[in-house]
């Protein structure tokens, strides 16, 4: 049975072709377009996932939508009705949307395929984070825990899965309804601390850790919990509806003090050397972070002692855009009743088509928990040797009026390529290049699924180097000093760097914990922690990724440590690299030093008359 | 071409629209950067289908320009915008089919960086001193170059002067059109503006009361939770 998975409409449109049970490929439709959480119709994605199997879309069983725009548009509709009169601006551009487009994403859906309608499916919101959640577990039986900003109506949900008869069983115990909603209260405080809301939350969380939560009592009463786990969100102090006209209201701006404008300077710094005083002022932004921060945390864990009530598994599946939050993910690890905690590696809406798909192939034809799991790797793999051809004729001294803010360039500057046949070298050769201090752009197989960068869309450095890791961040992704960097260690390394229980070792393959580091390993780990000393590690198996455990345990023989400083392979503003060229454009205006391209190096030399 | 009405236009604009009002500056250059974004995944995807290169090492340049101007858009952003940057998403769309010659793609990039560059020049003229001024002073210097080198290509790619001549004549056709429909799609929009309002104030005072106990139940009763069908 050949089923294609498709997300689109709101945000991180992607598709997913599974072929008996299995993941054929799946991948973002950014990676194709350009533009970083693309909600377009993943024409692209769907292009290259039917092109990985050889088929056209004639030949699909079926299609699967992961939203009911129906239910969607009632709770759009009312929401906007609900603030009347003020609300005018909301209804209109909602309802132009709406009825324009996305009310008739199905019947889109069949016309762009050429699919019958009927061989269009389609669930609820949440419903298609809770197979997505379950599907890949690998478990028999599992609680599953759903937390986002919202879908059709539910905002977090909860619900049991079970194989029965060789068909996955999803069951919904309970949904918290909008505008209860632990997603958007973080993406608020998102936009009232000064970064884009729905792409970096991912700040606040790095803030948090330079706060203190004093504010979290008052937080507390806004996030009321109620009913033994679940919450209650108090609306006095947002403006949900009328969400990008200002999101909290005047009395949130009372309780918490100003807003600050995305302009200001919050002078924090993850290696301890702040730019610049910090201000009472920027203290109390970093210590609001703090205390939503730790509210999350709070709610989400009741949220899991209430599911765990009502059913009462040693396993959790969690899924939905507040899972990417790798900081609460490590209390429900460590602090919630469940033993084992899963979650996708895509958990975010574009993670849903690979779910969706997976389970009417599974409810539809049968299967097994064992036969469902799946790698990451499931994009676009191409090859470099022709690409690196333009090398030779490329003049970097013509490229210099579009360099990257601060980014010089060498005089008599030139670029070199190596081709290797041997793997063994080829690794040698980038340990080599890494040890020396270099930041190495890598690109090798087919790319990941989801927001993070596991190895075959990063750029790499050696851990240890704070300088290094500050240039890193000021010439390369021209990120803010607060934001801490992440670590892939290979396992036979994991616990001696990481402190935590050799049963967690393997949940950490993906960056989704914020774990504590052993003490002791700090010193080699420095540009890879946060302030706190803790990171988001990924542990790579050489069964996951033999390519990337190979540069990895190359660099562990000339480092002591298998662990190489990893960060996502994109330009600011734009999602992860796909070809080669769009890789080598951005080391030509970076200021990177290496390009490690499948099995060709490419570095910038001088050349020295 | 820039016609004599579209300078007008420019003007107008510049004097009416945009005079005082840095949150309509910014939604401009939130539309100048989307089109060099775009121009840039045009770029690349032409580039595919180039062999020679010696050919492509030319693109890549052309690719870093547009690159950087789209960058250097961002940054005058800051100076008008009240919230973070977020850029606007067009759906990509090929414009030619899979086995039209890779020159024509370069044809339309062409056209497109002739318009441009004289949009960019008036605009940047007419503005008063400011950051938009300057990125577009600077962008405008940069594309003048690029207006020879994109000609340039279509003949190193094959085309003949005839064929390029009779595919840029189709093309301002084509953009043409393009602008009617845009100019369409705006009046339906103002029409649904008007309309949508007449139905928010007539019914929202009906339904709000309604609307708001359904938000205020705090769960989720009804189970939605099923594969359908349309």
């Amino acid at each position: 049975m050949k089923v294609l998975g498709v997300s689109y409409g709101y945000h991180d449109a992607s598709a997913c072709l599974v072929v008996d049970g299995r993941v054929i490929a799946a991948a973002a439709e950014e990676r194709f377009t350009r533009q970083k959480h693309d909600s377009n119709f993943p024409t692209y994605a769907v292009e290259y996932c039917l092109k990985e199997a050889g088929i056209s879309s004639g030949d699909l069983d079926q299609a699967i939508f992961n939203e009911d725009p129906h239910a969607k548009f009632s709770r759009v509709l009312c929401s906007s009705m609900a603030a009347f009169p003020d609300s005018r601006r909301e209804f209109v551009e909602s309802m132009k949307a709406w009825l324009g487009r996305k009310l008739w994403a199905v019947n889109t859906i069949s016309a762009r395929l050429d699919l019958a309608p009927e061989k269009i499916t389609y669930l609820g919101h949440h419903y298609s984070h809770a197979v997505q959640a379950f599907m890949g577990s690998g478990f028999e039986e599992s609680a599953i825990l759903i937390v986002d900003a919202v879908g059709d109506w539910a905002c977090s949900a909860l619900y049991t899965g079970k194989w029965q008869d060789g068909k996955p069983k999803v069951d919904r115990l309970l949904e918290v309804s909008f505008p209860n909603s632990l997603g958007l209260v973080y993406s608020a405080v998102t936009a009232y601390l000064g970064f884009s809301p729905n792409d970096s939350e991912c700040s606040t969380m790095a803030l948090a850790a330079f706060g203190t939560p004093r504010f979290a009592d008052k937080m507390r009463q806004i996030i009321k919990e109620t009913d033994g786990g679940l919450y209650e969100v108090d609306q006095a102090y947002f403006n949900f509806t009328k969400f990008f006209r200002g999101p909290v209201t005047d009395r949130f701006l009372e309780e918490f003090g100003p807003a600050r404008s995305y302009k200001d300077n919050l002078p924090f710094d993850c290696f301890g050397t702040p730019e610049g005083v910090v201000s009472k002022d920027a203290q109390r932004l970093a210590d609001v972070a703090a205390s939503t921060q730790l509210v999350l945390e709070e709610r989400v864990l009741g949220l899991c002692r209430k599911l765990h009530g009502m059913a009462p598994s040693a396993n959790l599946c969690f899924a939905g855009g507040v899972s990417l939050n790798c900081v609460s993910n490590y209390r429900v690890l460590t602090d919630s009743p469940f033993e084992s905690v899963y979650i996708p590696p895509d958990p975010g809406d574009g993670g849903t088509s690979v779910g969706t798909a997976l389970y009417y192939d599974a409810a539809e034809a049968g299967g097994t928990p064992g036969r469902a799991p799946y790698s990451p790797y499931q994009g676009v793999e191409l090859d470099e040797l022709d690409a690196v051809k333009l090398v030779d004729f490329i003049k970097p001294e013509h490229f210099v009026p579009y360099l990257k803010q601060g980014v010089e360039l060498p005089k008599g500057s030139k670029w070199r390529f190596k081709t290797y046949k041997d793997r063994d070298e080829l690794y040698a050769a980038v340990a080599d290049r890494l040890m020396a201090g270099q930041i190495v752009g890598c690109m090798q197989g087919r790319g990941e699924l989801g927001p993070r960068a596991l190895g075959n869309r990063s750029i790499l450095i050696r851990p240890d180097d704070t300088k290094l890791a500050t240039r890193l961040s000021k010439h390369v992704k021209e990120r803010a000093s607060l934001r801490p960097y992440a670590f892939s260690v290979a396992e036979k390394d994991a616990l001696t760097t990481l402190a935590i229980e050799p049963d967690h070792v393997r949940m950490n393959r993906w960056m989704q914990f914020a774990v504590p580091t052993v003490e002791s390993a700090r010193p080699k780990l420095l540009g890879a922690l946060h302030i706190d000393g803790t990171s988001r590690p990924q542990v790579v198996y050489e069964k996951d990724n033999p390519a990337y455990h190979a540069l990895l345990t190359a660099f562990g023989e000339r480092f002591g440590i298998a662990a190489l400083l990893n960060t996502s392979f994109n330009p600011s503003g734009y999602p992860m690299v796909t070809t080669p060229v769009e890789a080598m454009v951005m080391f030509a205006r970076t200021d990177m030093d290496a390009l490690l391209l499948n099995t060709t190096v490419i570095w910038k030399d001088v050349e020295h008359s | 071409m820039i016609t004599a009405i579209e300078r007008l236009k420019i003007r107008l604009a510049v004097s009416v629209e945009l005079s005082g009002k840095p949150a309509k500056v910014s939604e401009v250059i939130r539309g100048f950067q989307a089109t060099e974004a775009d121009g840039v995944w045009h770029l690349y995807r032409g580039m595919k289908q180039i062999d020679d290169p010696r050919e492509r090492a030319i693109i890549f340049g052309h690719c870093l320009e547009e690159e950087s101007h789209a960058d250097a858009f961002v940054k005058a952003y800051k100076h008008y915008g009240g919230r973070v940057f977020t850029p606007t998403h067009y759906e990509r769309k090929a414009l030619y089919a899979g086995d039209e010659p890779i020159w024509k793609t370069f044809a339309f990039v062409h056209v497109g960086e002739v318009d441009a560059t004289q949009r960019f020049r008036i605009l940047s003229q007419e503005l008063p001193p400011g950051a938009l001024k300057d990125c577009l002073s600077n962008v405008v210097s940069d594309e003048e170059g690029h207006v020879d080198l994109t000609y340039e290509m279509l003949k190193r790619l094959g085309a003949t002067d005839s064929a390029i001549r009779s595919e840029v004549r189709w093309v301002r056709v084509r953009r043409l059109w393009e602008r009617w429909l845009r100019t369409g799609k705006r009046l339906i929009d103002n029409l649904a503006n008007i309309s949508l309002s007449i139905v928010y104030y007539v019914f929202g005072a009906l339904l709000f009361g309604a609307a708001r106990r359904r938000l205020a139940r705090g769960f989720v009763t009804y189970d939605n939770n099923k594969m359908k069908h349309l």
